[in-house]
This record gives C-alpha cells, structure tokens and sequence, in this order.
C-alpha cells in the first residue's frame, strides 16, 4: 500500500513540477523516462519470464526505422508510424521468439541469440543505402506539428515520454495480476515444472515476448522524433539493449515500479559523471559497469526487490505482490 | 463401456544405445491407487516422464482418457487431468506457497481470484493454509512435498502421479502423507504411486507393479506381490 | 573484422581471389581458435559465458602498445610479460568479483561479466579515449607470395603463435596435475569436489589461464590490427560464436572452430559487399545455436 501511495506522489510530482524546471533538469527526466520506459518493456520479457534480451535493440531500431521512413517517404504521421513499428517489432520478436523457444534456448544461450539477431540488424541497416546506412537518417523540417510528433519545446516530450511510462507500468501491473503473469513467474522460476503444472511455456513466452517488443518499438519512435536523428549504431547498437536490462535490473527485475526506480537512479548518476569529467567519454557507461557488479554481488534483486524482501537469498527475484 | 483412465500399451523408450523401459504396459482405471515399484533405476520416473509428456516413447503407445497423449506437451496432458510431482521437489522457489499453488489453479480458470480462492482451499487441504504466505524457499523439505502435491491438486486431476514423495521424511511424517494421500483419494483422484518406503506402498495400495530394468517382473495385490519371489530376487540382487 | 571489405560480384571471382579469402581466413582462424580457447576454458570450469573475454584482449593490446611506444619492446617478445601479467590479473579477477559470486542465478553471473566488460572497455575509454593506435615493428608490412597469394608475416606469426599457445594449453592440461584437475572439474565437478581439488583455486587458475590465452592473442595480433577500447567487441562476438561451434568446454573444438569462423568470414567478406560479412557470422551462430547447440563436434551443452 505505501508502495501505491509513494508512487501516487511521484507521479503528481513528475506531471506538476517539469513547466518549473530548467531546460537541462527537464531533458535529464526525458532521459529518466525514456530508459525507465524501456526498462519497463524489457523487464516483461526478462524480469518476469525470465528470458535475458540482449538485444532488444532489434525492437527499438525497427520502431525507429518503421515511424522515420514511413515519415521522410510516405508522409505517414508518425503516430501512426509508431503504431505500425511496434506491431512489425512485434512480429520479429514473435518469429525470433519462436525460433529460439521452439529450439528450446534458454538462460545464455537465448542471451546470446537475440544479441545476434539485434546485431544483424544493425549490420542489414548499415549496409542497406535505401535507409541511409550508416549516415543514418535525419527528420528534417522541425515545424511544430503535434499531428507529426514534432513539437515546440521539450516540455511536451516530456508529457509523452511520461505517458508512455506510467503506460508501461501500468501494463505491467495489469500483466502481473494477471494468468499471464503468474505463469511468467512460475517459467522464470521453474520452466519444467511451470509445463508440468499446466502452464503452456511456449505460449505464455511468446506473449510476453510480443508485449516487450511493441512497447520497446515505441520507445524507439519516441527517440526518433526527439532527437531528429537516428542511425544504425544508436538504435540497433548493444548500448540500447544494455540501457533496458540495466535499469531493469539495478530497479528491481520481476517488479512493477523497479525499471523506473532504476532509471530515476542510473541516469542521474550517469549525468553526474559526466558532468564531473567533462570531455572524458566513458565515465558513465564505466559506472554502470561498476553498478552492475555491485548490484548482482550485493542486491542482487534489486532497489524494489531488495525492499520488498531483504536479503540476498539465491536466485531471481520475487515479484508479484499479493492484494 | 468403462473407458480404462490410462493405458500404458507396449512402452518402449530408447536412449542411444540404452533401453531405459521396455515394453512396459499398465493400465489405471478411476479410483485406483496403483504403486510403481522397483530398485533403484529401474525406470520408474522415466515411465512417469513419458506419462507426462516430457520424453516421448519409442514405441508403443500412451492414452490417457482414451486419448493418445503421444507427443503433447507436458502442459497439455496436464490441462487433459493428469498432473505428476517430482522426485526432487520442484517448487517455484521464490514465490509464497500460495502463488506456488496458483499456478497450478490457473490450469482452470483465467481469473485470479478464482485461482487465489482454488488455491487456498487446496493448501489448507494439505495443511499449509498456515504457510501461505511463506516463500517455497523458506519451507521444510515435508512442506515442499506438501506444496508440491498441493499445486498439482489445484491443477483438478483425475490422475496424480506421485514420484518418491516419502523420501526423506520421517516416520511421523511419512505417517502424515499417507493420511493425505488416503484424503486425496476420498476425494475422486486416482493415483499412480512411485515409492521406495515400503510399508507406506503396501499400506496405500490397491495393486502394486514392479518394475526392474525397464521391464515388468510382476504385478498384483500387495501381499502377493511382496512374496513373488522374483520380484524378491531383483530387490536383493541389487543389495548384494 | 576491420580489413576494408573488399568484394567482387561473382562473376569476376577467381580461384585467385579464393585462395586468398581461405589462406586470410584460416590464418586469422587461428588466432580466433586461441581466443576461444580461452573463453572455452573458463566456461568449461566456471560455467560462465565470460562477456569480459574481449576487453581483457583490448587491455593487453593497450599493454603491448605502450611496452613498444615506450620501452620499444618488441610485441612478440612483450609476449613474456603480458601473458603472465594477464594470467594474474584474470585470477584477481575471478577471485575478487565471480568467485563470491558463485552461486549466483546463472543469469546474474552472466550480467556479472558484462558489468565486467562495460567497465573495463570503458575504463580504457576514459584513461585513453577513443583514438586509434597502432603497433608496427619494422616487420609489419613483410610478406611473401605462396602461389598466388599473399601472406603477410605478423598475421603467419599470429597464426603460429596461436597454434603454438593452444598445443601448449593442450599440453598443460593433459600432463600437469594442475591441467588435470582443471579438466576433471570441467568434465565431472562433483567427483573432482570429492577427490579433494581444491576448487576454488583451480577455478581462480582456470580464469586465469583464460585470460592469458586471450592476453597472448591480443599481443599477437597488435602488428597489424588496431589498438582501440572498442576492439575486443568484435573479438568478442566472434569468440562466441566459435566457442559454441566448437562446443562449450570443447578446447580442440574451440581451435577447430576458429578456423572455421575465420574461413567463413573471410569467404563472407570476399563475397559480399560492405560489412555483410558478419551476416555470414553471425548467420551461423544462429543456426549453431537453433540446431546444434552442443557444437558441431558436441561435448558443449545441450542448450
């Protein structure tokens, strides 16, 4: 219950404060929410199923690349644009998703089939002229028009980036009280005995494998128009995927609030750094290096996890709380 | 026509060069308690495996219902009334005895406070309503057992496959399980029983199958199965 | 890996051209074979997909480097002291940060390595930035012609020092109580326990030997790659790929399959335009990892 109330406040605040800030507090709370977001959609898949993406970058490019050059070729609003690169995401993480349950990877080995896939991907992009390969592609002609997802100032990003995290958190509430939630838990925990109880793991993966995808697709429409830019390193690059699994983690994977919780830990930090040794690239991503070391050794549950319940214990994380 | 629940017809399965079971067959009417007996490796679990749709058999063929349950997933047959436990205790470690049980109650119904109401009923069938809340981790291994079957009960079959249960337990709580087992087949489940505690299998038991190398050496009523002096002879060899 | 793809349509392909695609590919196969072995190793004892595997190449490369712009140390001879310095540096490792956590959920001690690598790669980053560097000897340009191909010395020394690496950590392992023990925890870890090896240092030795295989590949290929904190990442990849080819825990098969990987990829980037010849690379992981998991000469696990 407290949990739900301290959420409530944070939310008033994160929907009352932001008109108040600074320009450079408000593009670090894009930030927070753009990560936390994908954390969220990463941590259905990976938190609560328990198959570790690392390379859902795939998800976040092809929503990137769908809205962009439905956009720059076709005019198409990339509202509608976003829409259709999560439902294509979502596509290709059920035909990788299916694929690789099928043929029955689990644990590293998954791990290591979506970090090719995401890395083909890439490859595809940068060798493909006809979606700008490695020059990439840029969203010219930044007219304030809401209808095309462009607008005047950062503070109306923001909104939507808030949005579609509280969405994000929302659905994984929904997800988590729900059949679908407890049979992730139960396949994270024990995929055979999950089978031997009923649970149908090949099925209940690749639905979470299709809500992850989707909404880590629109993340990528939203960076997409944010920042104007986007190219086959940035979007289909391991630092996206690493983005999403980092927050996840250090927040609490398996919980509904831990994602955010890490976003609204790691991106200040990495700011902070940043700031502090100026022209020195590096010190962030080194940092979460250093993070996620001393999050595994010692809270391995992470932030949200960890509160829940105390200590290291062996193993995943719990997650589903009992209302 | 009575319909026999499950028929284990001519089971053959191979492994490599291995024959772990051979041309096994059993059949398992309703309101049965059939025990599965043998020394060690003998193939008992792995019979229990193909039952349960984790290998598929080489040969021969498995219905269950009247229906072949020859390459469905585990989560079907499951879904068809058949759920097992496992001779290590497979619990879902970090979630409480009551999402354990759950899990099992989702097997039929979508919503979840019916499956919260299904699965409270069970654990205070098997008497760890007390428990509920307790992370799986955090319980003895008798509980774990406990859990265990609780979580296939909540699945609602009409055939319980139990695998080694007793082990480990003490005399008090062996005591304990069989009661719950006799309670679990007042309530209309039919049971296939592995077991290596003897006086427990003899006790529950209705009719008893042995099985030694993969194959069956004898089957019948408890008492006439204990003196089949070849049955016997494979317990006693294996000891020497 | 970075060579400038260089790639023709088919039609002007020559026997030429081949030749030199498959003696590029095997030689570069080989060093391959050595940085899989490493990673092969670690697996086979620890059970962990060591994501740090390519940033401790980059580290001894950067080592190598400044032995030669500094101290004009010769990289091969460099060899001596990067190889055991690195061997140390991987058993601290292993105790200080995966030792503790050893009964960590399997996927956590994946992570575990990864946060390794983001450090160390980035750590290079910060104290070196991104600037590339190079090691070139005076004999970095020789080579010589073997029918009609080119074959450049530093990458036939490369190949031979690898090969000669690998043979000795085959020697090791098979004559040495210390190589014994480390196999007999890698085949059977619970009958090893019991045999009274002390496990926690074979593990500690067996990171270790690890890292100074993938050290050595790393000083041998300084003369004619590039010295950068991103260039163990594409070692990286394709040391995996190679290690679950070769089947994890399978050190001949890790050797094998780094010729194979090398030959595919060299064949890939004389056939196909740009960079698509990681597609070819990766294209084979995938199948690897969806049809035969244990690695095409098996003793890896089954998924």
């Amino acid at each position: 219950m407290t949990a739900e109330v301290f959420a409530g406040l944070a939310l008033g605040l994160l929907v009352v404060a932001p008109p108040f800030l600074p320009p450079y507090f408000l593009e670090i709370l894009i930030s927070v929410m753009l990560f936390g977001y994908l954390g969220a959609a990463w941590n259905i898949l990976g938190g609560y199923a328990g198959q570790f993406s690392f390379g859902h970058a795939a998800y976040f490019g092809i929503g990137a690349y769908t809205s962009t050059l439905l956009f720059l070729r076709l005019g198409v609003s990339p509202w509608l644009g976003m829409l259709a690169g999560g439902v294509l995401a979502a596509a290709f993480g059920l035909a990788a998703g299916y694929l690789s349950f099928r043929y029955g990877l689990r644990g590293p080995y998954f791990s290591l089939v979506t970090l090719a896939f995401a890395e083909m991907l890439r490859v595809i992009a940068v060798n493909t002229k006809a979606v700008g390969s490695s020059l990439g592609l840029v969203i010219p002609n930044r007219e304030p028009a809401p209808v095309n997802f462009v607008f005047a100032g950062k503070l109306s990003y923001y909104y939507v980036i808030l949005a579609m995290a509280v969405g994000a958190v929302w659905i994984t509430r929904r997800v988590a009280r729900s059949k679908l939630g407890y049979s992730l838990l139960a396949i994270r925990e024990n995929e055979d005995a999950a089978e031997a109880s009923g649970v149908d793991a090949l099925g209940m993966k690749l639905r979470a494998m299709a809500i992850s995808s989707f909404l880590t697709a629109l993340g990528g429409t939203f960076y997409a128009q944010y920042f104007a830019y986007i190219d086959p390193t940035i979007t289909f690059g391991p630092s996206v995927s690493i983005q999403g699994l980092l927050q996840a983690i250090v927040g609490g994977a398996g919980t509904v609030l831990g994602p955010v919780v890490g976003a609204f830990v790691l991106t200040p930090m990495s700011e902070l750094s940043r700031a502090a040794l100026r022209g020195r690239a590096g010190v962030d991503v080194m940092l979460y290096g250093i993070v996620l070391i001393l999050v595994i050794s010692f809270l391995p549950r992470g932030i949200v996890g960890s509160l829940r319940r105390p200590g290291k214990g062996r193993g995943n994380p719990p997650g589903v709380p009992l209302q | 026509m009575r319909m026999n629940l499950l028929e284990v017809d001519a089971v053959t399965k191979r492994f490599g060069g291995l024959t772990a079971v051979s041309r096994f067959s059993l059949t398992v009417d309703a309101g049965d308690i059939v025990g599965l007996i043998g020394p060690n490796g003998a193939g008992k679990t792995t019979v229990f495996h193909l039952l349960s749709g984790f290998y598929a058999p080489s040969e021969g063929a498995i219905r269950f219902k009247g229906a072949s349950v020859v390459g469905a997933k585990p989560h079907a047959i499951c879904r068809r009334g058949l759920a097992r436990t496992f001779q290590i205790v497979q619990p879902f470690v970090n979630l409480s005895a009551l999402e354990n049980v759950m899990v099992g109650a989702f097997n039929r119904t979508g919503d979840v406070k019916a499956a919260r109401q299904c699965a409270l009923e069970v654990l205070d069938f098997v008497g760890l309503g007390a428990r509920r809340d307790v992370l799986a981790r955090e319980l003895t291994l008798s509980d774990r057992k406990r859990l265990e079957m609780a979580r296939g009960l909540a699945t609602r079959p009409e055939l319980l496959l139990l695998d080694e249960v007793m082990s480990g337990l003490n005399p008090t709580e062996i005591e304990e399980i069989i009661g719950l087992i006799r309670r679990i087949h007042a309530q209309g489940v039919s049971l296939l029983i592995i077991e290596h505690v003897m006086r427990a299998i003899m006790a529950l038991s209705q009719r008893i199958v042995v099985l030694h190398h993969g194959e069956k050496i004898a089957e019948g009523r408890p008492a006439d199965v204990a003196r089949d002096p070849t049955v016997v002879e494979a317990y006693l060899g294996e000891e020497a | 890996m970075s060579e400038g793809g260089r790639s023709l349509p088919p039609s002007d392909l020559t026997a030429d051209l081949l030749l030199q695609a498959v003696v590029s590919g095997l030689l570069l196969g080989g060093v391959y074979g050595l940085v899989a072995s490493g990673l092969s190793l670690i697996f086979g004892v620890l059970r962990i997909i060591n994501f740090a595997h390519g940033a401790v190449m980059m580290l001894a490369m950067y080592t190598t480097y400044w032995l030669f712009s500094l101290g004009g140390i010769d990289p091969y001879l460099s060899i001596v002291v990067t190889g055991p310095l690195f061997f140390l540096i991987g058993m601290g490792i292993q105790r200080v940060v995966i030792e503790p956590n050893r009964f960590a959920a399997e996927h956590n001690q994946l992570l575990l390595t990864l946060g390794l690598a983001l450090f160390l790669e980035n750590l290079a980053l910060v104290l070196w930035q991104g600037d590339f560097r190079t090691v070139r000897p005076s004999y970095a340009g020789a080579s010589f012609v073997v029918g009609e191909a080119l074959v450049e010395v530093p990458r036939l020394v490369a190949c031979g020092g690898a090969i000669v690496m690998a043979l000795a950590l085959f020697a090791f392992l098979r004559l040495t109580d210390v190589g014994k023990a480390i196999r007999a925890l890698s085949e059977e870890p619970e009958g090893a326990m019991l045999m009274g090896i002390d496990v926690g240092r074979i593990r500690a030795v067996a990171f270790g030997i690890g890292a100074g295989c993938v050290a050595v590949a790393g000083a041998l290929v300084t003369p004619f790659f590039y010295v950068a904190p991103d260039v163990g990442e594409s070692f990286n990849i394709i040391a995996f790929v190679v290690v679950v080819l070769g089947g994890m825990g399978n050190f001949v098969g890790a050797l094998l399959g780094g010729f194979i990987v090398g030959l595919a990829e060299s064949l890939g980037a004389t056939l196909l335009p740009g960079s698509l010849k990681q597609l070819v690379v990766f294209g084979l992981f995938v199948l690897v990892l969806l049809f035969r998991p244990a690695g095409l000469f098996g003793g890896g696990r089954d998924r």
